[in-house]
């Protein structure tokens, strides 16, 4: 059996490169998908945890909810980045400061 | 009466359910789905809830009668005190209140009761609240003011009827109140029922404003009540009324100042700080009795109820002439153990009660609106009531209330038929009330003019009418009784009417009785005697324009006045005929012991206590002579003024002393002398304080607060670039220090407690995957070496010393810190202290 501690690198690389990308990056639809990413690892370690416990399946469960609040999340996000292109025709988030001050 | 008193047990009376309940349905089912019912559907509604409110009255009242006869018929004479004179109902507990000063508490109940006095008042509400609302159906029928509020109109006639039943059933002062008000907002809503007409809604205010000043009074003898008797219930404060016999310092409010400008203003006037100390009794009195004047319409309150009859006529009749301004009157005999406790507030209650009588009669001389005399004359006779219950007659004060609601009532509904049948021909609401425009209408109206004259002739004290037996018995009761004190503290006398004092009160009341007479005919007689100067008769034809007295409506011919149809006739006959005839329910100059005398004797049994006959009183008949005159005066001489002479007296008069009457005519100003005083008054400290809040609280405060949010607002507004990235650059920064704090550096932090006798508890925080090592014995040296969860270790320390506890505390992480808490024992204290001064407490991070 694959130790846990393996996971936990893989999921920390994951958290790693999304957080990174999504304070570096200026595209939108980049930032989704890096969000995508952090929120993918905190699943890799929920359901790696879980291994530990044999006895129920919280960690697996808590990692269901999290895929679903992604996909709303990723459905509001593509909309407010489709208001955004209409608006500016421009998906660059840091153009979009309309809320500046 | 064996089934009756089976099915509704006097102590546990569910009737009182259906008499209360009824009425409420009533207005509940033509407010809510009075629209959709149709004028037929509120119709049947209102007076079937009415009509069945009185006839369930009937039982109560058959059913206290016919236990009156048992116990002194059946069972023999010795068990007469033990006849059943309440009939009770508790609904529900309402609340507690404290009383004598927070000590005690009272249970306020929502319960009812009808005794013999409730029995009688309940029977005039429902009796003649079902005439006045078959009245009312036809003469509503056709109204087209406001927005035609038909339903409304009895929505609001039945919860008034309600109110008052609760009002004359509560069993308690709270219960009171809470009918009290609710009449009072059915008086507001229906004097301005027609609101599309500011005057009427400013009357309405009127009305309901001069309430709550009396309702102030009625308010701070609740809270007397409870403070110094202890209870809010009739039975409750009549067994407390010995303890308001003590005194109490009204003035100067508090101790008067010795030192500094008050002490000095006190020694240059020491007349205006001397001490006022009155029995809690009087207080009680005179705020209850303000309580009375504003509901009942005395002075100086009485001003609303003139202006009150803006309202349709029926709500003149049942509301500000039969019931609703009765009710102080109510409250003086419900409570005339509290009243003549203190002869000073029945000798008030006297003279304030003799004084509107004769005022308000002096204003009825001249007024043309017919309504408004009929106002008056109601202000006046309130008067007599309070003047009979103001000397200790409370049976023929109520009595008096009695017969007026039938001869005020018929007269209101009368005037209510003579101003329909004026509509035929003037669409104005003022002319159409005018006396001025009305004459020999009795050819039209035979009815309505033989009702309206049985009633003038009870008003005005015709003998053997109703009218004649209650006021000659009370200005007779006024001429010989006087109140004796009760003894408050020994070897002090208390005040005492004067001889004079009874005697005087007769005279004002018969020359108040003369002008009565004569203003009730002179209304008579310029209504329905002499020639009709309304409009011409005849076929409507084109409108000519007639300069006259008022020039100011369109007087074309138009058909004749015609008399109201059977739903008005029908009341004004019953009323005029218990006007005429009502008298033999309490004869009192006839009678040894009159009908209503007896009935109400439980209610009043102990009054003879205090009220005591003078020595040498003259007899009765002799007393009754005035009163006579009284009535042939004002009567003759209206016949001679306005029959014999056309008016010409009249007119003569106003024309050699225009001045006075003008000043009569306006009410003798008083309205204008309240809005130069009282309101002026109140309208300047208004003005005074819109002018505070413009200039102090929105000039200043509030540009103030103003500026120093903007200033904050600007600078962190710096801080919103509106780029994500920013903001979630922010949050990682924020995430990671307060993971440095929770991962890092565990949180040593530990609380001392004493446990007495040199012991202290040291506690140390509790944390997340927090363990614990104790040093407690020696600094140096752990207690044991591994980390446990124990979190608290108990140390002893010797007085005067200190010692130093430290703790080292570990996270989930390995992480430890180390904290050092010094425990510190006073040394020993001196005997008696028994509480040492807390242990100094210090915590440090390692």
């Amino acid at each position: 059996m694959i130790p846990v501690e393996y996971y936990l690198v893989v999921a920390g690389v994951m958290f790693g490169i999304g957080g990174i990308g999504f304070l570096s990056r200026r595209n939108l639809l980049v930032q989704l998908m890096c969000i995508e990413l952090l929120l993918n690892s905190v699943n890799v370690t929920l359901v790696a945890f879980n291994r530990m416990r044999p006895d129920d399946h919280n960690g697996q469960m808590f990692a269901f909810f999290v895929i679903a609040v992604a996909a709303a999340e990723a459905a509001v996000g593509l909309a407010i980045g489709l208001a955004i292109y209409r608006l500016s025709r421009s998906v660059r988030s840091d153009e979009a400061d309309l809320l500046k001050n | 009466m064996e089934l009756l008193s089976n099915i509704f047990p006097p102590q546990n009376f569910t009737l009182i359910a259906f008499i209360l309940g009824l009425p409420a349905l009533g207005a509940f089912v033509n407010g809510v789905f009075g629209k959709r019912l149709g004028k037929d559907g509120v119709r049947l509604m209102a007076l079937s809830a009415i009509g069945g409110s009185f006839l369930a009255s009937l039982i109560a009242f058959a059913m206290l009668v016919g236990f009156g006869r048992q116990a002194h018929g059946e069972h023999g004479a010795h068990q007469a005190g033990e006849a059943i004179s309440q009939l009770k109902f508790t609904a529900w507990h309402w609340f507690d209140v404290s009383t004598n000063g927070g000590f005690g508490s009272a249970p306020i109940e929502v319960a009812f009761v009808i005794d013999h006095l409730t029995s009688v008042m309940m029977l005039i509400i429902t009796g003649i609240g079902f005439l006045i609302h078959l009245y009312a159906t036809a003469y509503m029928w056709d109204d087209q003011r406001g927005d035609g509020g038909f339903h409304r109109f009895f929505a609001y006639l039945n919860l008034f009827c309600f109110a008052m039943l609760v009002l004359v059933m509560g069993s308690s002062l709270p219960l009171l109140f809470v009918g009290w008000e609710g009449v009072g907002l059915c008086s507001y809503l229906l004097i301005g029922f027609w609101y599309s007409d500011d005057a009427n809604a400013a009357a309405g205010k009127k009305a309901f404003i001069a309430n709550r000043i009396g309702d102030f009074g009625l308010l701070v003898a609740m809270g007397l009540l409870l403070s110094y008797g202890g209870a809010l219930d009739w039975g409750g404060i009549a067994s407390g009324t010995g303890s308001l016999m003590q005194r109490v310092q009204v003035w100067p409010i508090g101790h008067a100042p010795t030192t500094g400008l008050g002490g000095a203003i006190v020694s240059a006037m020491p007349w205006l700080f001397r001490p006022l100390t009155p029995t809690v009794a009087t207080v009680v009195g005179l705020c209850l009795f303000l309580g009375c004047a504003g509901k009942s319409a005395q002075i100086p309150l009485y001003v609303w109820l003139p202006d009150a009859m803006a309202g349709p006529t029926p709500v003149s009749a049942l509301i500000h002439a039969a019931t609703m301004v009765t009710a102080g009157v109510y409250l003086v005999c419900r409570l005339w153990y509290v009243f003549l406790l203190s002869p000073f507030v029945m000798a008030t209650i006297a003279v304030i009660g003799v004084a509107t009588a004769f005022f308000a009669a002096t204003i009825g001389l001249a007024q043309n609106d017919i309504k408004k005399v009929l106002a008056y004359s109601t202000v006046s006779q309130l008067g007599f009531m309070f003047l009979g219950v103001g000397v200790g007659a409370f049976s023929d004060g109520f009595f008096h209330v009695f017969t007026h609601a039938f001869f005020k009532a018929c007269l209101f509904l009368g005037a209510g038929s003579v101003i329909h049948a004026m509509h035929a021909g003037i669409h104005d609401a003022a002319a159409s009330q005018d006396m001025r425009n009305m004459g020999g209408l009795r050819k039209w109206l035979p009815t309505t003019y033989l009702t309206f004259l049985a009633s003038c002739l009870a008003i005005g004290g015709f003998p053997l009418t109703s009218g004649f037996f209650s006021k000659d018995e009370i200005l007779y009761r006024a001429y010989v009784t006087h109140i004796s004190a009760a003894p408050a503290e020994p070897g002090v006398a208390r005040w005492e009417a004067p001889a004079w004092f009874g005697p005087m009160l007769y005279w004002v009341g018969i020359l108040a009785a003369t002008m009565t007479a004569f203003y009730m005919f002179r209304a008579l007689f310029l209504t329905f005697w002499g020639d009709f100067r309304g409009w011409e008769i005849g076929k409507p034809a084109a409108a000519s324009v007639d300069a006259g007295a008022h020039g100011r409506d369109h007087r074309g011919p138009a058909p004749a006045p015609h008399e109201s149809p059977w739903p008005m006739t029908l009341p004004l006959l019953v009323l005029g005929a218990f006007a005429l005839v009502g008298g033999i329910f309490n004869p009192g100059l006839l009678s040894k012991e009159p009908g209503l005398e007896h009935w109400l004797a439980p209610v009043f049994e102990l009054s003879e206590h205090y009220v005591k006959v003078n020595e040498g009183a003259p007899s009765k008949w002799l007393l009754a002579a005035p009163g006579v005159m009284a009535f042939l005066v004002g009567a003759g001489g209206a016949y001679f003024v306005y029959v014999m002479n056309k008016g010409a007296p009249a007119r003569a008069f106003t024309e050699k002393v225009p001045g006075l009457y003008r000043l009569v005519l306006d009410k003798w100003r008083i309205d204008e002398l309240y809005e130069n005083t009282v309101i002026g008054a109140i309208e300047s400290l208004a003005e005074t304080a819109a002018q505070f809040d413009k200039w102090f609280i929105d000039g200043i405060i509030a540009r103030l607060t103003a500026l120093v949010v903007a200033a904050f607002g600007t600078v962190l507004r710096a801080f919103q670039t509106g780029v994500v990235h920013v903001y979630a650059a922010a949050m990682v920064l924020g995430v990671t220090l307060f993971g440095w704090f929770f991962v890092w550096q565990p949180q040593a932090q530990a609380t001392v407690r004493e446990q007495g006798s040199g012991k202290y508890l040291v506690e140390a925080s509790p944390g997340l995957g927090y363990s614990f090592r104790w040093h407690s014995q020696t600094p140096d040296r752990p207690d044991s070496e591994a980390f446990t969860s124990r979190r608290s270790v108990e140390v002893e320390v010797a007085p005067g010393e200190t010692k130093l506890v430290k703790v080292d505390v570990k996270n989930a992480f390995d992480r430890t810190t180390t904290g050092t808490v010094a425990v510190t024992r006073p040394s020993a204290a001196p005997a008696g202290s028994e509480k040492p001064a807390p242990p100094v407490m210090k915590g440090s991070l390692q």
